[in-house]
């Protein structure tokens, strides 16, 4: 195994020292000089004609600076993909959830901002609304979006062949449904934005992003100006778990006041708008129906899933594919039959999440833990039969080059003692394992790829460009790691400039769990490319060839008598001196089936690295009252490389607290008429210190062949199984199969109750 | 509307400010003094991002009023290092990579503080309850109670210890 | 969030205080901790014109013990009393009741005791922002004539969430209430009204200064509840127990007193439960039980689908919660027989 200086150690990030000490700037920290306090607007109904709007009130409030609506915009309708164009930053003609936009004010102080929102009269005229998918697709009520029948927005349909003729081999057939309402991210910051153009009419704007490049192409477009001219800037931003993918309305309505005001404009959301008013996850209804043969491998399986995908398509055609991709990734399927539907309701908008489709996922391995239960067959056996192995293609044409699946599956048994645990636990005491598969990358089309640009600074010091966004995750210090690795550096050496549109290349974001495979790897090539002419200059000072140079802690050195060595800082003054470049740039461009399509063509190399993931839970009930008790958690994943262990067990223990306990135990949203009743941290019980088990992470490298060092994807993997491992844990422990999530205490109690009854 | 005059000792500075009556502290620390390290989270005192101590208690800077803490000394993040050298517990959250977004670093470090001025030496039980007013929506709080642990502990083991005992508890 | 604007007055006496909840009246809000009284007016629940501070009244700060009673002044720190000996030991309930209201870092140091018995009742379509109560009809206790928790109910069903309240009503505590006219004594059992929207029998001039808790011999209290997360949660239920064992056989129960608390418009003393239990000994497993199922009937049907949690499920935790809160007392009186 390669050696390497810093690339695989146990390293603090370079971005906590300013985060402990509170000099870190989140948007809602920034001042800028005359700034003006900008709020919005939202609609109070879930679906409603806009009749009339009047802001004359407004307007004339002292303080009040401007007042925008719909008749201020271009009228573009924005979408993901050109098939999903179907929101407007402002609504003009109806509003479709309540939250959705309908005004802005821009004015000196909160309290005036405030004050201006009452004095916007909207006539509205209220339509009827539907807040559940299945009545959706049958209403005869007026769609939510004129263009889509039925209400149905988005349909996959994947179909391997042979489905039907496999059902009728197989030795068992199960068909189940289950459920799961709808999840939120309840990341630390709430959403902000700060907005202004410059003298030159350049469009500068901060805010939380998962990629600053997929904000600035929308907003070009919805200001019809230069891509050039709208300059996102870094910022640090307070958890992303995929639900700062997209433009938000709020940065258009935060720009377009500080185009018609001239000053700098900050929106800041409150609690409950960064809940209803950017991104949720999707409520689900999943119908798995699986075909095995008597050794438990799966012959056939046919699924439908039907997503409440809320009042817009966001990223629904990803989000339609993801939980069916997971799955088809983790288990190998003879044949498969995949009917996925997102549906537009009168809700909020619903996105991509960290555990995309827990109903799916819990659904899928609840259901092999009961044909396992039925055949007689081990849970961790019934998974070790069908788990992907490397080599393989999935159902749908992507092939898997590294894959750990049975390593972690075998990982994580031993050290949480399945063996000696399943089946002889203790009344209520349950153990349970879930396993899945994320992607490394989804086909992103033009942005799909990441360039660097390294450049050196005289006193040996390497700044490194790179449009890679770091949302809390760490990928600031994954780049700086790589970056001193490949030019022999320091840490403390590399200087980041980053997530910046004007100053950084095209990079696909912290979108779909790239940012290591792709920008690391743009970064890795970059400082490659410039070590080359660094070693090209060092070469001629040692009197060797450049093959027989290594670089490492600020030296060059020859490889094979490493007492000939100069320092890196002396070979970049002598290359200044004679003026040449030892500047270099870097990029990666994902190897993948661009001809894929999510809806059009859902076949071909979807992306080049899949991880796999394996969590073990063991759980005690109280039957009493139905709270759940963790007594252990595993957590095991195969991420190809482990860049920085220290970073990825971070990773994997948020991803037990936000996937399992709290995505499986308390964790889902309540509704009256579309208006939500939990969108602050009150109400809606994201986990405690106290809630939280001590979790054992344990690290499995595949080492990836094309993967930078072999990393592929970290923690998402273990987000998901460790929420279909508290399913199963809780389904264990009180004996009956859960098919409703999350397990709140009163349907465990329900649940146990009901096993009495039917006993007597 | 009227201002008062309030005097606050921040982080050892004595200051006298003018508030408005419906400042809250977090208010007036954030946007008077520029001290933003303390976040708003929620506004409603449950997410525990804007802790500070008052008079060396932990309390919600969101409900505090800005003029119930006239005479008082407020402890904010940015009081914790002593200029360019950090608090150990500081140092203890970085070493042992307690910190991801970060939001909820400066509250929790609060937190920590206020429970290790009293108790210099709590379990791991312990530990647990004194953060459980603190949301952290990315660590799992495994990493973070390992920080603290060996802040309180220094002796017990090395930047990556990991002496674990028993686990969170329901009752 | 922002405030609303207020004047503010922070007297330095209990007769300032006084005066101006007299000038002010409905007009004039309490501020002890401001843990309750901050949220809602961010909310727009509460709008005083004017908020007069107990920031000075250092004087109502205190835990007192007579032969008689452990008095607790009504600025008292939630800390205090958790920490508090005498109340660990003449009011064990109570301590654990405090223990459990919100965390340690919001409640527990600008929290106070009076402050929690006079939180305002919670309803789950109440205690919303003003964005979220806009576009519907109002409810009752927003003005209109709606109850969202409960369908056709002609009034508001907001729940009294109060852990500290449900221990004190089971230790059968009195509130001391002082205004500019004088003072007077109500029991907590009689200090509720059954109007959600103005949930105590107490006038606006009025001031809560004191609590005392009568110091029974023998006596034992237990507090048990439930929420969902182990911090910051209110009770979706809860019950409060005293038993008094008989002098003259200490293993008999002589009185009892069963409350249960997060289920209606204020915490319910269940006076006919309780007196089941009298002259029943303490580990008379099936009186316990039936006590429990006869609390359960009793208190479910005040509760309505407000506080989260599925009703039916917080209906039938009742049961539990009672059966261990009782349990648990029978423990404590048998562990107080040996020494």
């Amino acid at each position: 195994m390669t050696d390497y200086s810093i690339i695989g150690k146990r390293m603090p990030r370079v971005d906590s020292r300013a985060k402990v000490m509170g000099k870190a700037r989140y948007t809602a920290d920034l001042k800028l000089p005359g700034m003006l306090v900008g709020k919005i607007l939202r609609s109070p109904h879930a679906h409603a004609k806009i009749v009339n709007i009047d802001t004359s009130k407004a307007l004339a409030l002292p303080g009040v600076k401007a007042v925008v609506t719909g008749a201020d915009t271009e009228g573009v309708k924005w979408g993901v993909f050109a098939y999903t164009r179907d929101q407007q930053f402002i609504q003009t003609e109806k509003v479709r959830y309540i939250g959705d936009e309908v005004a802005g004010v821009a004015a000196v102080d909160e309290e005036t901002a405030l004050a201006a929102l009452d004095l916007i009269h909207v006539e509205y005229e209220v339509l009827p609304a539907v807040f559940d998918p299945m009545t959706a697709m049958t209403t005869d009520a007026e769609p939510i979006h004129e263009e889509f029948p039925n209400n149905i927005n988005i349909h996959v349909n994947i179909d391997t062949g042979s489905v039907d003729e496999n059902f009728k081999k197989a030795y068992y057939i199960r068909e189940d449904t289950f459920t799961a309402p709808e999840e939120s991210y309840f990341h630390g910051e709430p959403y902000a934005v700060a907005a202004r153009f410059d003298a030159d009419d350049c469009l500068e704007i901060w805010m939380p992003n998962g990629g600053p490049h997929m904000k600035s192409k929308p907003l070009s477009n919805a200001f019809k100006i230069p891509l050039h001219k709208v300059k996102v800037r870094k910022i640090t931003i307070g958890g992303a778990f995929g639900g700062r993918s997209e433009i938000c309305p709020a940065d258009y309505i935060c720009a377009l006041l500080a185009k018609k005001t001239g000053c700098p404009v900050k929106i800041v959301f409150t609690r409950e708008e960064n809940t209803i008013a950017t991104r949720q996850g999707h409520a689900m209804i999943t119908t798995h129906k699986t075909g095995v043969d008597k050794e438990g491998r799966v012959l056939a399986r046919e699924t439908t899933c039907y997503m409440d995908g809320g009042a817009y398509s966001s990223t629904g055609p990803i989000a339609t594919s993801v939980p069916f991709l997971s799955m088809e990734q983790a288990y190998r399927m003879e044949s498969v039959r995949y009917n996925g539907y997102r549906i537009y309701t009168n809700k909020p908008i619903r996105g991509m999440i960290r555990v995309h489709g827990r109903g799916f996922a819990c659904g899928l391995d609840t259901q092999l833990d009961m044909i396992a239960e039925h055949l007689g067959i081990d849970p961790v056996e019934m998974r070790l039969r069908n788990s992907r192995q490397p080599g393989e293609f999935t159902s749908t044409g992507s092939q898997v080059w590294s894959c750990a699946m049975d390593e972690t599956i075998k990982k994580a048994a031993a050290a949480a003692n399945w063996h000696e645990k399943f089946g002889k636990l203790p009344p209520f005491h349950g153990i349970g394992i879930g396993t899945n598969s994320v992607q490394t990358g989804f086909p992103m089309g033009i942005r799909g790829g990441s360039q660097s640009f390294i450049k050196f600074n005289e006193d040996g010091e390497a700044t490194v460009m790179s449009g890679v966004v770091d949302n809390g995750q760490g990928n600031e210090n994954m780049l700086v790691q790589i970056a001193a690795e490949e030019l022999g550096l320091l840490p403390e050496d590399i200087h980041l400039v980053s997530a910046d549109t004007e100053t950084t290349s095209s990079d696909p974001g912290s979108y779909s769990q790239v940012s290591t495979f792709v920008g690391g790897q743009a970064v890795k090539n970059a400082a490659a490319n410039c070590r080359k002419k660094l070693f090209d200059v060092a070469a001629k000072i040692l009197k060797t060839d450049p093959d027989k140079l290594t670089a490492k802690n600020r030296m060059i050195f020859v490889t094979d008598h490493p007492e000939k060595s100069v320092s890196i800082k002396k070979t970049v003054r002598v290359a200044l001196l004679n003026f040449t470049s030892v500047n270099a740039e870097g990029g990666y461009w994902p190897r993948v089936d661009m001809k894929r399509e999510w809806v059009s063509n859902p076949y071909g190399q979807m992306c080049e690295a899949f991880s796999f993931g394996t969590t073990i839970i063991e759980v005690k009930v109280d039957p009493d009252t139905g709270q759940v008790t963790v007594l252990n958690a595993v957590a095991c994943q195969d991420v190809g490389k482990a860049l920085n262990p220290l970073v990825l067990e971070g990773q994997f223990e948020g991803s037990v607290a936000m996937g399992g306990q709290g995505g499986m135990l308390t964790e889902y949203h309540d509704w009256r008429e579309g208006r939500c009743l939990n969108p602050t941290m009150l109400e809606y019980k994201v986990p405690l210190a106290c809630d939280m088990p001590e979790i054992t992470g344990i690290i499995v490298e595949s080492v990836d062949p094309r993967g930078p060092y072999g990393a592929k994807e970290a923690g998402m993997s273990i987000a998901m199984s460790a929420a279909q491992a508290y399913a199963g844990a809780v389904s264990n422990a009180i004996g009956v199969y859960m098919d409703s999530f999350p397990l709140t205490p009163d349907k465990i109690v329900a649940a146990i109750r009901e096993k009495r009854q039917a006993v007597k | 509307m009227q201002t008062i005059d309030i005097t606050l000792t921040v982080n050892d500075q004595q200051q006298t400010l003018p508030v408005k009556s419906n400042d809250t502290l977090l208010e007036v620390i954030r946007d008077y003094l520029d001290l933003t390290g303390s976040k708003e989270g929620c506004g409603e005192g449950v997410c525990g991002s804007c802790t500070v101590l008052l008079d060396g208690h932990p309390v919600r800077a969101c409900l505090t009023l800005a003029l119930e803490a006239d005479g008082c000394a407020v402890t904010t993040v940015e009081g914790l290092a002593d200029e360019d050298t950090l608090s150990p517990l500081q140092q203890s959250f970085i070493d042992h990579g307690a910190v991801q977004c970060g939001f909820c670093t400066p509250g929790m470090l609060i937190s920590a503080k206020a429970l290790l001025d009293e108790n210099p030496s709590p379990d791991r039980q312990k530990l647990r309850q004194a953060l459980s007013g603190n949301i952290c929506r990315c660590t799992g709080y495994a990493k973070i109670v390992d920080a603290v642990a060996h802040a309180a502990r220094p002796e017990s083991g090395c930047p990556d210890c990991h002496t674990k005992d028993s686990g969170g508890d329901h009752d | 969030m922002r405030l609303p604007q207020f004047t503010y007055h922070s007297p330095d006496t209990l007769e300032g205080v006084l005066a101006l909840l007299d000038e002010h009246r409905d007009n004039a809000g309490v501020l002890a901790g401001g843990t309750d009284l901050l949220v809602r007016m961010k909310h727009r629940l509460a709008v005083p014109k004017v908020l007069v501070s107990l920031k000075h009244l250092d004087t109502l700060s205190y835990i007192k013990e007579t032969s008689e009673m452990v008095s607790i002044g009504a600025k008292t720190p939630i800390i205090d009393v958790i920490r508090s000996n005498r109340v660990q030991q003449q009011a064990p309930a109570l301590g654990q009741a405090c223990e459990r209201i919100g965390a340690v870092s919001i409640q527990h140091f600008r929290g106070t005791i009076g402050g929690n018995i006079l939180q305002d009742n919670r309803c789950i379509h109440y205690n919303q922002s003003q964005f979220h109560r806009t576009g519907r009809q109002p409810c009752h206790k927003d003005g209109g004539k709606i109850c969202y928790a409960r369908e056709e109910a002609d009034r508001c069903n907001s729940t009294c969430q109060s852990d500290g309240a449900a221990a004190l009503m089971a230790l059968g505590a009195q509130l001391n209430l002082c205004s500019s006219k004088g003072e007077r004594q109500v029991s907590l059992d009689a200090f509720y009204t059954t109007d959600g929207i103005h949930p105590f029998d107490m006038q606006p001039d009025e001031l809560l200064t004191r609590i005392d808790i009568p110091i029974v011999p023998g006596a034992v209290s237990v507090y048990q509840r439930l929420s969902f997360r182990s911090a910051i949660d209110y009770p979706i239920v809860c019950a409060g127990v005293r038993l008094v064992p008989d002098p003259d056989d200490a293993g008999c129960i002589k009185s009892a007193r069963i409350v249960v608390g997060a289920m209606g418009r204020s915490p319910l003393f269940l006076a006919k439960v309780s007196q089941s239990l009298a002259g029943k000994r303490f580990d008379d497993i099936a009186a316990v039980a039936q006590a429990g199922k006869d609390a359960m009937n009793t208190a479910a049907a005040f509760a309505a689908h407000n506080a989260g949690a599925a009703l039916p499920y917080r209906q039938a935790m009742v049961e539990t919660m009672v059966i261990r809160a009782l349990e648990l007392a029978a423990a404590q009186a048998s562990m107080k027989i040996a020494r």
